[in-house]
């Protein structure tokens, strides 16, 4: 009880940060990651995520790879170039292997193909901790 | 011894005269020629009384005509009165009929005169020709002389009687041939005049045609400059494909000359594949099926390069005064063939890219609008799950979530009735529509296809056709998709024509029957059955949607499409739809 607590209080602290278009993931996703313990915030689009004050705080991007205006990828390009290191785990509905080589070659931890198990998501934010 | 060399020298005197006589005698027959005998024993007696001082001179000719004989006489100019020749005959008479061997004789009191020494001389060997008597009182006629210059006179005188009388007859004879001659003549000039006459009326006749025949000339000379100048080939050949005539750009097209092309028919330099597509089209014509076609096909040129030609070909039904012909308007379209063929490559393969490429950006359009509700619905369920598993278990959390699920659920499930009425056409247009006019219309559209498949369509349309109700443009759409099926299942087939025909017919239950038969690959057994599955194909660059989604098509219509195996090659693929009851 305790350790989960303290367990609790630790991953409360790390902020993930879920950005994605379609309102159902939104809705769903923050809730399965507040089950983990993480502390999460949602947007609709990498623009008003970069609008908001939250990009400091951020420990982990879980990113839509396509979205209206700014996609996942031009966000990660974006936060490259400010020399921001988050770590991103990718979440999409088409598998295409051509792209997902590419942002892995960019650093992202991992791309998640819609829909992903639950322990597809924990292991890959277990490794973007740098928990493995 | 002058006197002897004076008697001597009136010798020779004498003897010139006669010599100049006789010279004189002979230059006269050459004034005869072609002359009457009266003139010629005219000429020869006025020089012989002349030359010789004779008293008279008188000649008896025998006569071939009625007439026994007729009398000619010259006398010397000693005469008061000058007897007629007849006088002569009667007082010469004893002597004329008496022996010519006893001339000279002496005739007294000879018209007044006491003493007449008359010389007789025959005319012809046996005076058959007739006699001359000459006569003169003188008393040394006949001197030697004086008798050779009658007796030459005479022979002459009866060759020339002789060749008057030859000529007289050739005469007589061309003047019988020539009044033969003239009556044909005149009957030719009669036979002519009527000849004349009915030329003269169908002249007129003609006249009024004259217009028209000019009309025609012109016209004949205006097609022939077509068919040196046209810009197209033009060759005509007979019935079996023997060529006739071919103008320059044919000549030019193929290579060979107008009379190297007598010598070959059309098939002999025609490119072997295509042969038996062209002899089949050629026999439709023949056997009336068909006026004219249109044909791409390859000649071999003289060079032995190939050549793409499109041939329209037609034929001219022969007439009592010409043999039937086909004529071919011929037109190279190698260089668009080649750049077609080098296209065609291409052609497939960015159709494959396309289709692929269509596919794929649909398959992702698909995978996204199904993967987005149950990316929702998996984290929605595990995070259910985990509500529950914990301690205490959420429940307010877990129902939420599972009600979340449920409304992922039902978002799928519209997404593929979406999809669904995407794909199929709901709103389709119901009218009543002649199957034979849209069956016309796809193969109006179809018909440069079929050409670069070098495919032949034959329609057999009815004429007893129902209409139906329907959307007519799906139907089109079934049409195409079985032409299409059918010059595909025939686009590896080089050994015979490449032939389909296209049959509607009104059914036994009264609705509209269409058949397309290919001569094609075929179906076997196994794949029959699979037919009409959808994603089932044999074809490299297929995608088997095609029969499926016709299938579905004909079956909205409450009609029947299938398929069935031709006794020969290939297949046959028929649909029904049932007759209007509006009708």
């Amino acid at each position: 009880m305790t350790d989960g607590q303290e367990q609790s209080s630790i991953k409360e602290s790390l902020v993930v940060v879920v950005v994605d278009d379609d309102e159902s993931v939104r809705e769903s996703l923050p809730d399965l990651l507040k089950e983990f313990g993480f502390t999460v915030l949602a947007f609709s689009s990498a623009d008003e995520f970069l609008a908001s004050e939250s990009l400091d705080r951020t420990t982990c991007l879980v990113l839509d790879m396509v979205m209206p205006g700014m996609s996942g990828l031009d966000l990660q390009a974006e936060l490259r170039n400010r020399g921001r290191k988050i770590p991103i785990i990718f979440i999409t509905a088409q598998k295409d292997e051509s792209i997902r080589k590419r942002v892995l070659d960019q650093g992202a931890v991992d791309v998640l193909l819609k829909p992903f198990s639950d322990t597809a998501l924990r292991k890959a934010l277990s490794k973007a901790m740098g928990e493995d | 011894m002058p006197a002897q060399s004076e008697s001597s020298a009136e010798e020779v005197r004498h003897l010139r005269r006669c010599i100049s006589d006789l010279v004189s005698v002979l230059a006269l027959s050459a004034t005869w020629t072609g002359g009457r005998p009266s003139q010629i024993i005219g000429n020869s007696f006025d020089a012989l009384v002349s030359m010789l001082s004779l008293d008279f001179i008188y000649a008896r000719l025998k006569n071939s005509s009625a007439a026994p004989f007729s009398e000619m006489v010259r006398v010397g100019s000693g005469w008061k009165s000058k007897p007629l020749a007849e006088e002569f005959g009667k007082k010469l008479q004893p002597w004329l009929e008496g022996d010519p061997q006893k001339s000279p004789a002496v005739a007294t009191n000879f018209f007044g005169m006491p003493r007449m020494t008359l010389v007789l001389l025959q005319l012809g060997l046996q005076a058959e020709i007739g006699v001359i008597v000459a006569g003169s009182q003188r008393s040394d006629f006949p001197q030697q002389t004086e008798k050779l210059v009658l007796n030459i006179a005479a022979n002459q005188a009866a060759i020339g009687l002789q060749e008057s009388s030859l000529l007289s007859a050739q005469i007589r004879v061309s003047s019988d041939l020539g009044e033969r001659v003239a009556q044909r003549a005149a009957e030719l000039a009669a036979t002519n005049e009527e000849l004349r006459k009915e030329i003269a009326e169908r002249k007129s006749v003609e006249g009024k045609l004259l217009d028209t025949h000019e009309k025609l000339a012109q016209s004949e000379e205006r097609w022939r400059l077509v068919f040196e100048n046209s810009a197209v080939g033009v060759a005509l050949a007979d019935f079996d494909a023997r060529l006739l005539a071919a103008n320059p750009i044919f000549q030019k097209m193929v290579g060979y000359t107008e009379e190297e092309l007598r010598l070959r028919s059309f098939l002999d330099i025609t490119v072997e594949e295509d042969r038996d597509l062209n002899r089949m089209l050629i026999k439709e014509l023949m056997e009336g099926k068909r006026e004219q076609f249109q044909i791409e096909k390859r000649y071999w040129r003289k060079d032995g390069s190939v050549l793409w030609a499109r041939n329209s070909v037609s034929i001219v039904v022969g007439t009592e005064r010409s043999p039937g012909f086909l004529l071919t308007l011929s037109e190279d379209v190698t260089e668009r063939r080649s750049a077609e063929e080098a296209l065609d490559e291409t052609r497939s393969e960015l159709a494959h890219i396309a289709r692929v490429t269509t596919l794929s950006t649909l398959t992702a359009a698909i995978a996204h609008e199904i993967n987005q509700p149950l990316s929702g619905i998996v984290t929605n369920a595990s995070t259910c799950l985990r509500m529950l598993d914990g301690n205490p278990p959420n429940l307010e959390g877990a129902r939420e979530t599972a009600r979340r699920t449920i409304r992922d659920g039902n978002r799928a499930s519209e997404v593929t009735s979406r999809l669904r009425a995407l794909f199929s056409k709901t709103n389709a247009t119901f009218e009543l529509f002649d199957l034979n006019d849209a069956t016309k219309e796809v193969i109006a559209l179809s018909v440069s296809e079929l050409q670069r498949n070098r495919v032949v369509l034959q329609p057999e349309l009815a004429v007893d056709l129902p209409l139906i109700l329907g959307d007519r443009v799906q139907i089109q759409q079934v049409i195409l998709n079985l032409l299409k099926n059918g010059w595909d299942a025939m686009s590896c087939v080089e050994d015979r024509p490449r032939g389909i025909v296209v049959k509607t017919e009104r059914d036994e239950s009264g609705g509209a029957r269409l058949s397309v038969k290919d001569s094609g690959v075929g179906i076997d057994p196994e794949t029959q059955k699979k037919l009409f599955e959808a994603f089932h194909t044999t074809k490299r660059d297929g995608m088997g949607i095609g029969l499926s989604v016709s299938r579905s098509i004909v079956e909205r219509h409450q009609g029947r499409l299938w398929a069935i195996r031709n006794e020969g090659h290939g297949a046959t693929f028929l649909f029904s739809i049932p007759a209007s009851t509006n009708t």
